[in-house]
């Protein structure tokens, strides 16, 4: 008799530790609702936004195990031709959607799209730490000194006038890398078009695929200059972030600055979303239900861009959760 | 005899080499130059497997199984990262290039060996299946682009589902088609003529001879020919990119022999492969997840040929 009077004393114990992860489970509404949905997503569209949205869906999957996400990168442009096609559910962009693109949408009848910004992408201007003779760089010295009419020179004064009179060693991403684009984009090819040259970088630098071999490069020398992804070289030891000069006054690159796109170098990066798609397939609805939780923010510091600000995480949870739609 | 020979020096090494005993030393130096010729091949080969096979043993030598069923990941420490989507697509378009290509580059190359008359229309045509086999593969890719996917031409993109491994396989199968013609015709033309005149003498008609005496003789020939142009294609990533095949994420993982999925988004083992070695500048586990792809395509292509092979013997054996 004694036994069974021993498991009646240890039923209260367990029921109420049940019921307590019953409770912890049913708080979060997403994740309950999520696993059971089952259905595929449809992503394409930049190849910079394109970790982001894989992230995220390697984080969904393990709340919603029978969603299938697809994502490829093949560019902003070529998504968009594809997402106004009704190809594709989700469109990852590194800019914002163009009149022309939208006009094409509209017209092939995919009218209700919601613009979510998911992220902001930074880009460190760097030299050796022991390097005092600069601190600040306009945009203007920045095509100098890395675009293509800087082919050739090698001295910082050769290149830009007023700079110091020292040897100028670049080191970059290749032209296959996604920060090489941004770099491009961002401070090269406004000034290039008015200068009537193409826009790209000059082709006497030293490129690599591989973040470290870059800052190796930098470290390297004393009056080195350089460009990676800001995530990467603000944990960087024995280089020196560059203040940039946008236009409005040099600005320090910190996280701050890059959320608030203060800091020049950066650029706010977008996903699209086929609002009708989304209506009838529940797979979409809680696939960007998860994107515009706090797993965006996880996920973007994973892959290494700068997560919004909260005031701009919760407008974009907002507009997502509204359906606010754009015109 | 010597006295014959019109040219001196000729006379002269002869003469030289009857009267005296000396070491051929030029006809070592070139063997020996043969030699190194053949340990500069070996040894490449070499240090490309070792490196390849040291560099997989972090994915290959702790997690094969898991490896092997896993699928694209964007980290290369994830427990879910591995090889199955592109085993899967590479596997569908190695037999979709059998079932397609063979068929008909046997049969066209059977046509044009033994029925088509020898005139300049067939040596034009020859000259151009020629120059096809030379075709850079991206120029196939553009073609499966226009056929298979963007439905310029008569909806084939309905019965492909567009950007999907059957797209791929039969772009690739178009690809190796010249070669397969090619190969097949040269293991026709080695059918000794005798064996023909014997058929023929004894009443069989161009058909009966062909089927008894021209197909059997030539089987080993076009067995190695094609499983050489299959090896080809499954190692083949720039036109399988034009047609769409997926490096970021694929969200299914069907199994091997599932062909529901053939007209899905794919992946294949060539485009795994490059995705991971640029992927390992950011994430350097990469690297060995690279080095194991690579592994697990060298035992696939392995495994094809060692098949070529076994088959060939067996034809050879039936010939003897």
């Amino acid at each position: 008799m004694r036994k069974p009077r021993r498991r009646l004393l240890w039923l209260p114990v367990i029921l109420v530790t049940l019921s307590l992860m019953a409770a912890a489970c049913g708080g979060d509404e997403v994740e309950e609702e999520a696993s059971a949905v089952s259905g595929e997503v449809s992503i394409s569209g930049s190849s910079t936004v394109e970790p982001i949205s894989i992230r995220v869906a390697e984080l969904f999957e393990d709340v919603a195990p029978d969603v299938s996400v697809t994502v490829d990168g093949p560019g902003t442009g070529d998504g968009f031709k594809l997402f106004c096609e009704g190809a594709t559910d989700i469109s990852d962009a590194s800019r914002q959607i163009k009149d022309a693109e939208k006009e094409d949408c509209f017209e092939a009848g995919i009218t209700d799209i919601v613009e979510l910004k998911v992220a902001v992408d930074g880009i460190a201007l760097m030299t050796n730490a022991s390097n005092d003779a600069v601190e600040c760089l306009s945009f203007h010295q920045l095509f100098d000194l890395i675009g293509p009419n800087g082919e050739g020179t090698s001295t910082w004064a050769e290149a830009s006038a007023g700079l110091p009179d020292a040897p100028l060693d670049i080191f970059g991403p290749g032209e296959e890398s996604g920060t090489f684009d941004s770099f491009v984009e961002i401070v090269l090819e406004d000034q290039a078009e008015e200068a009537g040259v193409e826009a790209t970088t000059r082709t006497d630098y030293s490129p690599s695929g591989d973040d470290n071999v870059i800052l190796q490069g930098i470290q390297s020398s004393g009056t080195s200059l350089g460009w990676v992804g800001f995530a990467f070289a603000v944990n960087a030891s024995g280089v020196k972030l560059l203040e940039v000069d946008g236009g409005n006054g040099c600005v320090e690159p910190t996280e701050a600055a890059i959320a608030s796109n203060e800091y020049p170098v950066s650029r706010d990066l977008w996903i699209y979303v086929n609002a009708d798609k989304a209506a009838a397939n529940p797979a979409i609805t809680a696939y960007l239900d998860f994107y515009v939780s706090d797993a965006l923010t996880q996920a973007v510091n994973e892959v290494g861009y700068i997560p919004l600000t909260d005031a701009a995480h919760t407008e974009t949870a907002d507009r997502w959760h509204n359906r606010t739609l754009i015109s | 005899m010597i006295s014959r020979l019109s040219d001196d020096r000729s006379r002269a090494a002869i003469a030289a080499s009857i009267e005296r005993r000396r070491v051929d030393t030029r006809g070592l130096l070139f063997r020996t130059l043969l030699q190194s010729c053949l340990l500069i091949t070996l040894a490449l080969l070499a240090v490309l497997l070792i490196t390849v096979a040291l560099d997989s043993t972090d994915q290959l030598g702790t997690r094969l199984w898991e490896f092997l069923q896993g699928t694209l990941r964007s980290r290369s420490e994830d427990e879910r990262l591995g090889i199955h989507q592109g085993m899967y697509g590479s596997l569908w378009i190695a037999i979709i290039v059998a079932v397609l290509a063979f068929p008909i580059g046997i049969g066209a190359a059977v046509y044009l060996e033994e029925y088509a008359p020898r005139n300049r229309f067939t040596a034009f045509i020859e000259v151009n299946i020629r120059n096809l086999a030379g075709v850079p593969s991206v120029v196939y890719g553009l073609l499966g682009l226009a056929l298979l996917l963007n439905g310029q031409i008569f909806g084939l993109d309905r019965l492909t589902g567009g950007s999907s491994a059957l797209s791929g396989g039969i772009t690739l199968a178009i690809l190796v088609l010249p070669i397969v013609v090619i190969t097949s015709g040269e293991a026709f033309r080695a059918v000794p003529i005798e064996l023909r005149e014997g058929a023929y003498g004894v009443g069989a008609t161009r058909w009966e001879m062909i089927r008894t005496q021209v197909l059997p003789y030539a089987a080993p020939g076009i067995l190695t020919g094609t499983l050489l142009s299959m090896a080809r294609a499954v190692g083949e990533a720039a036109p399988l990119i034009l047609v769409g095949a997926i490096s970021g994420r694929l969200g299914d993982n069907p199994g091997l022999f599932d062909i529901s999925a053939l007209t899905d988004r794919f992946t294949a083992l060539p485009i795994v492969i490059t995705t991971w070695t640029v992927q390992s500048g950011r994430d350097v586990g990469f690297t060995a997840a690279a080095a194991a792809a690579i592994v697990v395509l060298l035992v696939f292509v392995l495994m094809m040929n060692s098949a070529a092979i076994l088959l060939r013997n067996r034809f050879e054996k039936k010939r003897g």
